[in-house]
């Protein structure tokens, strides 16, 4: 293999992801005979499985509510998607193979402003439409008490502007599902610092915190929408994730009679400090050494193996393929297919040895 | 060209098919994950066609925002290889291939649910790589499994294929030597019923053969339905294996 | 995609640094993976699709016909059309013409059948979808599509102005086609640093770009600079030129090598 370049011939027909590897099931190159009775018994054999294709009668029991991916002729149910079938309490639905990501209330995603527009920005979120952003869901310079007024709106491109990425959270949906978004906390806003990288959403799965910081001073921020974030880790991450002195109690007791809960104190003048204008800043940390960089993209190229493999995203795999992908001391090497696969098998096989997986 | 037997007295076609064999059809589909987001590339004979869906996304224009549903674009671009002869000029602009694109998105406009995806654009993209008859059938089935892979709801697979009359015999799924000799009508069949979603019928057929041509067609579409179908769920399979990891 | 400011920073700080860092952690002499297919469409004589990792993708047809070539010498023509670009946008015009000028550079005798006649060889380029400036890729398939081209072979005589006689073929002999085409190459600017190969975000903060072709171990024309995006375009020093000729000098091998052992 040279380290210039790998090129690779494609195999005979014209798939490339990985899942293809297997032999195909057409048997031979002949002409196709006019005879149903073998597509009969495949589709017997394949019934077994919860797999529907579109235009496929799912039930005609009219007892079931009918959800995504299906639709309703004639009191009978059927798939208006490929995918499986899921049947929730009375609801039935059909979740598709694949798709772009569909907002969910409270959802933490990663997004960039697609355009600035009236008291609001819209937000591209890999979604079927852009999100919405508006003025007021978002914290502005001077803290939360201020009010905002006519000056803010003539200037929302000092606070974000086309091509900034932010992250943020789904506040509620809109009838046709698109999203409206909310950076009113802390751990939302500008994002600077690092690096961009991209997954497919259905590779992330939803749980309680996107944001994580990694070994070797990186945060993540894993947005549900499959954008993702990578960054020095700041004080600020450094914060979220000590253990909160005050909210275990231990210090006051119990009674928490101290009305002047120093923590309290820290994160209201924090809050303060934060939104100042410096939380719009398009200016990164002047002090990000060449190791740093070096460990973002180390993290950067781990992902996309991850990603490439189509294993599903989480906090601890990142950290064992980080860790397994010191083997391959040239961070640039992690682009070269046979590596990444190796590295996903790795992650796999880990899992397997310890029992937590599958 | 006619010195040619299109159909011998044993029956048998220029490629030794029957009259109601159909060619060779292989197709993949998620092809091109990265470009689109559903993808298929379809072998119907010597048709080789790639199609990429890109969307429901945001429209680019204003102009294509409809509040009740989602826009359909259709792009079809043959290209100046596709045929045994270079052609001279591109076929972009032609208005065989406007016309092709129209009754395309009128086919698919129907089947789609694009109510399902107000303020929304749908762009599909069609490459054809090499063209050998019966193309705007291969078009549909191409269509057909790249929206299936990009998840956008249908109420059912459309399925297409050419059926020629020679003489009294209609041909199924006619190449283009055969397409070029005799008249011939394309389908655009709903799933496993008899209804037909397109219909274009470009040359004289007597009126009393047309349900002839009808039948061995519809026949054809269903097979066609099915293998796809078998692909379909044979990529389903694998990905929900592979999905098990997870 | 615009990028957004403080993700340009970071990104060009990272690859101004000595030593320089790229966002995918490459050398910079390391050009991405690339998936090549040929051989597949049965009506041209030759054909290719090359796939980078990132999703760009390019096929390439060759198809030839016999031209008196008395009449006409130009013998190798290119169209290239780019998805979603109309012929005539400014960047289907530009690759064209630098692809026009690369042929300019190819020694036709290999096409050359007759006293009389030749092979005219009409090379179609369709890009499927580019993230970064495809010129490199394009030029990969038109490598690798001739490479896997086979035509007819002639058992007429060579010497037929005396003669009038039009040439004549073996039934089903073919004969693989040797026309090296130059490689083209991208090479991005970012302060005193130099790569090959940027991907699409390198392209977005590169302070400029510079094409350099290289055929059978040299450095031929067309060598150029190009602006890779619209905001960063700064002015470079020779020092860099040299530099990356070198570059390109010093790897183009690896590349041919790797093109050949398909």
């Amino acid at each position: 293999m040279s380290e210039v370049i790998t090129i690779v011939k494609g195999k005979g027909s014209f798939q490339q992801t990985p899942l293809s590897n297997d032999s195909r099931y057409e048997s031979d190159d002949e002409d196709v005979y006019m005879s149903d009775s073998e597509a009969q018994q495949n589709n017997e054999d394949l019934a077994k499985s919860q797999i529907v294709t579109p235009g496929e009668l799912v039930t005609d029991d009219p007892i079931w509510m009918r959800g995504h991916g299906t639709y309703f002729l004639d009191n009978m149910t059927y798939s208006s998607v490929a995918g499986t079938v899921s049947r929730v309490n009375r609801l039935l639905s059909v979740t598709p193979l694949r798709g772009r990501y569909s907002p969910e209330t409270g959802d933490h995603i990663v997004g960039r402003i697609a355009e600035v527009g009236n008291k609001r920005w819209k937000v591209d979120i890999g979604g079927k439409q852009h999100a919405v952003l508006m003025l007021g869901s978002v914290n502005l310079p001077g803290g939360i008490l201020r009010r905002k007024s006519e000056s803010d709106e003539l200037q929302m491109r000092s606070f974000l502007k086309e091509g900034d990425l932010l992250n943020a959270e789904v506040q509620s949906l809109f009838q046709d599902g698109s999203a409206s978004l909310h950076t009113r906390s802390l751990k939302y806003g500008k994002l600077r610092n690092g690096l961009f990288c991209q997954v497919p959403s259905s590779l992330i799965v939803r749980s309680k915190n996107h944001t994580h910081n990694l070994p070797g001073n990186v945060t993540i921020v894993l947005g549900v929408n499959g954008y993702i974030w990578l960054r020095k880790t700041s004080k600020m991450d450094l914060a979220r994730d000590s253990p909160m002195a005050g909210s275990s109690g231990s210090a006051n007791g119990p009674t928490g009679a101290t009305s002047l809960n120093p923590t309290q104190n820290v994160s209201i003048t924090r809050l303060e400090e934060e939104s100042s204008w410096q939380i719009y800043s398009d200016e990164n940390d002047p002090d990000i050494s060449n190791s740093m960089r070096q460990t973002v993209t180390r993290y950067a190229n781990v992902i996309k193996a991850l990603a490439y493999c189509e294993i599903g995203i989480t906090q601890e795999r990142i950290i064992s393929a980080y860790e397994a992908s010191m083997a391959y001391p040239n961070i640039g090497s992690l682009i070269e297919r046979e590596n990444m696969e190796a590295l996903g098998a790795d992650i796999i096989n880990a899992e397997k040895m310890r029992g937590n997986g599958v | 060209m006619s010195r040619l037997e299109i159909y011998s007295p044993e029956g048998l076609r220029l490629d030794g098919r029957r009259w109601n064999e159909l060619r060779k059809f292989d197709a993949s589909i998620n092809t091109h994950a990265h470009l689109s987001d559903g993808s298929s590339y379809l072998e119907q004979g010597n048709n080789k066609i790639f199609t990429l869906v890109k969307g429901p996304r945001e429209p680019s224009q204003r102009s294509q925002l409809d509040q009740s549903k989602a826009t359909l674009n259709v792009t079809v671009n043959i290209t100046r290889f596709s045929k045994f002869e270079r052609s001279k000029a591109s076929h972009k602009n032609e208005r065989r291939t406007l016309e092709i694109q129209t009754s395309l998105v009128r086919t698919f406009e129907k089947n789609l649910m694009l109510q399902n995806y107000p303020r929304t654009v749908i762009d599909i993209e069609i490459h054809v790589l090499q063209q050998d008859g019966g193309l705007v059938g291969s078009l549909i089935n191409g269509i057909t499994l790249a929206c299936i892979d990009a998840g956008i709801a249908m109420y059912d697979y459309i399925s297409g294929v050419s059926v020629g009359l020679y003489d009294t015999v209609p041909l199924l799924d006619i190449n283009s030597l055969e397409e070029n000799a005799m008249s011939c009508a394309t389908l655009g069949v709903v799933g496993k019923t008899e209804k037909l979603s397109l219909l274009l019928v470009e040359d004289k057929i007597p009126l009393d053969r047309l349900e002839n041509v009808l039948a061995i067609g519809i026949a054809g579409a269903h097979r066609i339905r099915d293998l796809m179908d078998q692909e379909l769920r044979r990529h389903a399979q694998k990905r929900i294996a592979n999905s098990s990891k997870k | 995609m615009p990028l957004s400011v403080a993700e340009k920073s970071y990104l060009y700080e990272s690859l101004a640094n000595t030593p320089s860092i790229r966002p995918d952690g490459r050398t910079p002499y390391q050009f991405r993976p690339v998936e090549v297919y040929t051989d597949f469409l049965p009506s041209s004589n030759g054909s290719s699709r090359i796939i980078a990792s990132d999703g760009s993708e390019c096929i390439v047809s060759v198809k030839c016909k016999v031209v008196d070539h008395t009449v006409d010498d130009d013998v190798f023509e290119i169209g290239i059309d780019i998805a979603n670009e109309r012929d005539d946008s400014l960047i289907v015009e530009s690759i064209t013409s630098l692809f026009n000028n690369v042929a300019q550079g190819i020694d036709k005798e290999n096409l050359r059948l007759t006293k009389r006649y030749s092979f005219k060889i009409y090379l179609d380029v369709l890009v499927l979808s580019s993230f970064s400036y495809p010129v490199s890729l394009i030029s990969f398939g038109i490598y690798t599509a001739l490479n896997s081209t086979y035509l007819p072979k002639l058992i007429s005589s060579f010497d037929d102005l005396e003669v009038e006689e039009l040439p004549t073929f073996h039934d089903y002999d073919l004969i693989k086609l040797e026309l090296k085409v130059p490689l083209v190459f991208v090479l991005a600017v970012v302060k005193d640093n130099i790569f090959v190969d940027p991907a699409s975000n390198e392209t977005e903060v590169a302070d400029n770009g510079l094409i350099v072709s290289w055929t059978n171990g040299k450095i031929v024309a067309p060598i150029r600079t190009i602006a890779l995006n619209d905001t960063f375009t700064k002015g470079f020093t020779p020092k860099l030129l040299q530099e990356g000729i070198k570059l390109i000098e010093k790897y183009a091998n690896d590349i041919v090598r790797a093109l050949e052992a398909l």
